[in-house]
């Protein structure tokens, strides 16, 4: 099966935890059959989810809890900030683009940051402190697909 | 008998930033017509002040997410004008190269995302992509190479800060731009089935006196020079533009607005570009033309979708041109040296002419830099576009309204962003001022 973890983010403050998650899951060995991919802009999401069975997608959130707090929101959490527009897609968009092609994996799991400043060079504290944490919800993820599709095996 | 009714709407969406529409009637009279940018200023022309020569092209691309290589271009160029910097003949046509793909990248992301939902009545492409989802692909697949050629000449595919004045900072390779070139002679098919997708759908027509601006160039179909020309016959340097058109304050808008001296609003954009250059359209732009040549008859802003098709087949020309002829230049970029001075330059952005004029100290840091984006020019011509539309429409919803104000608003693909210094929709049905007869 292949299972992908995408990390999702600008280089702006507590915005990089996606990547900051992914890179620290690729250093510290990413399990078989697992790819890590960091898109440069949402919209490559949607090509980057082709040929997926399952994914999990990392990203920073806005969810109204206190910054470094590691959750695992469902996929109709998710809002777009804004309506798509010339510039592209966001994330909820791209995601949304993705299905609507069918190429959308079938599994999907999403492990979000929340995230305090949005702004600046470098990870917050509290971010930086969850990023163990948050790479051991994404080995969950991966683990659990991996046990569904034997399960169904 | 009189009523009075208002409409409010929200957020116009598949526009670029913030604004919106304020309409008001007195019977079937337009007594008021204000399209309201209230995006926040950005000061740009304030904070490039007293910045360095060198930094000003990788600045000025953080101006707009989609259509970052035209303020490249537009303020490389006057820099290299003031600096007396001589540009390489390869180093030109990679950039005509690099503009190709900014082309291909925003005309594909209107044309397929913004556009076609209108002609579909469909609220978004998302609703395409499931019922025609082979034509979205194309759609994707193509604009897929315009982010490649920004890529390989901007070093990544947004906010790209390849450029440099002279040149670029690293020049591709043989085996890059033959590898290039080959999909894109692959695609070019497909370009073509892209066109002639949208010339079967019921695109609607809304002929209209309009002056149409654009640049020309002596052999070219413009991208990085050329004089500005007009339908009205107007033909004018960079250099003289403040001789031809004026920019005033509104009250209810933070972008300027545009107009020719004595004359009044105009458009740029594709459809000004066709219209005013199909003699310089490569042999598969002039043969596209001709298939839509009914659609072109009178000056529509309507028809740019089509205008928008034919740029994407003269993209996909002037890049295998440029690669194909490609000899690496002795070097990515010349040394130069800075010095006060002031130049005008003009660029076609993929929504028109944009302007800058600049002025440097003799350290070569700006003194004073001007830009006048497309979006800007053409804001008032979206006004008076309007009050040609609306009158016909006020049997309609207003609903139905909305929609084709937003929709033709689209047309011209603003780009609220870069013009602020766009979109809701407010609709005041007042009584007329006269009893009617």
């Amino acid at each position: 099966m292949r299972i992908l973890v995408i990390g999702l983010g600008t280089p702006f403050g507590d915005d990089a935890a996606g990547p900051a998650v992914v890179a620290r899951l690729a250093a510290e060995g990413l399990p078989a059959g697992v790819e890590a991919v960091i898109p440069r802009r949402p919209d490559a999401l949607v090509d980057a989810l082709e040929g997926a069975e399952a994914a999990v997608l990392v990203d920073a959130s806005r969810a109204g809890l206190p910054p470094g707090t590691v959750h695992e929101p469902e996929r109709g959490a998710l809002r777009e900030a804004r309506a798509l527009s010339s510039h592209g897609l966001g994330v909820s968009g791209a995601l949304a683009l993705a299905e609507a092609l069918g190429r959308a994996p079938g599994r999907l799991a999403i492990v979000a940051v929340e995230a305090g400043a949005v702004a600046g060079d470098g990870l917050s504290a509290p971010v930086r402190a969850a990023l163990p944490e948050a790479v051991r919800r994404v080995r969950a993820r991966i683990a659990a697909f991996g046990e569904e599709v034997r399960g169904h095996a | 008998m009189t009523e009075r009714r208002t409409i409010e709407v929200g957020a116009f969406a598949r526009v670029e930033g913030e604004g919106a529409l304020h309409v008001a009637v007195e019977g079937d009279r337009v007594a008021e017509l204000r399209l309201q940018i209230y995006e926040p200023p950005r000061f740009f022309e304030s904070f490039l002040r007293g910045r360095a020569a060198s930094e000003l092209p990788d600045l000025v691309a953080r101006i707009c997410g989609i259509c970052p290589v035209a303020y490249q271009m537009s303020v490389v160029h006057a820099l290299e004008q003031i600096f007396g910097v001589r540009i390489d003949p390869a180093i030109r046509s990679l950039r005509r190269l690099y503009y190709a793909g900014e082309w291909l990248e925003s005309h594909l992301l209107h044309m397929m995302f913004l556009a076609a939902p209108d002609y579909l009545g469909l609220d978004d492409a998302l609703a395409i992509a499931r019922t025609q989802r082979g034509e979205v692909e194309r759609a994707l697949r193509l604009r897929r190479l315009g982010n490649r050629i920004l890529e390989l000449l901007g070093g990544r595919p947004v906010n790209p800060v390849g450029v440099v004045v002279g040149g670029f900072v690293r020049i591709p390779t043989r085996g890059e731009l033959a590898a290039l070139g080959d999909d894109l002679r692959r695609a070019r098919g497909e370009a073509e089935a892209l066109l002639r997708w949208f010339q079967g759908l019921p695109v609607p027509r809304r002929p209209q006196e309009v002056e149409l601006v654009a640049l020309r160039h002596p052999h070219e179909y413009p991208m990085n020079e050329g004089r500005i020309v007009s339908s009205a016959g107007l033909d004018v340097a960079a250099g003289e533009f403040d001789s031809a058109f004026e920019e005033t304050q509104v009250e209810h808008s933070t972008a300027l607005h545009c107009h020719i001296h004595g004359r009044g609003s105009y458009m740029v954009g594709p459809l000004a570009r066709v219209l005013l250059n199909r003699d310089r359209l490569s042999p598969t732009g002039e043969a596209a033309f001709a298939s839509l040549a009914d659609r072109f008859e009178a000056p529509d802003p309507a028809a740019s979708v089509f205008a928008r098709g034919i740029e994407v087949l003269q993209a996909f020309d002037a890049a295998l041109e440029a690669i194909d002829g490609f000899e690496p230049p002795p070097a990515p970029h010349p040394a130069w040296r800075p010095c006060a001075g002031r130049a005008a330059w003009a660029t076609e952005a993929p929504r028109g002419v944009l302007w800058v004029e600049l002025a440097t100290e003799v350290s070569g840091h700006v003194r004073e830099i001007r830009i006048v984006p497309p979006t800007s020019q053409n804001q008032a011509r979206i006004e008076d576009d309007l009050r040609g539309l609306v009158p016909g429409l006020l049997k309609l919803s207003d609903d139905q309204v909305r929609r084709r104000c937003e929709a033709a608003i689209r047309d011209y693909d603003p780009c609220i962003s870069c013009a602020t210094h766009f979109l809701t929709l407010e609709l005041e049905r007042r009584p007329p001022r006269c009893a009617s007869s």
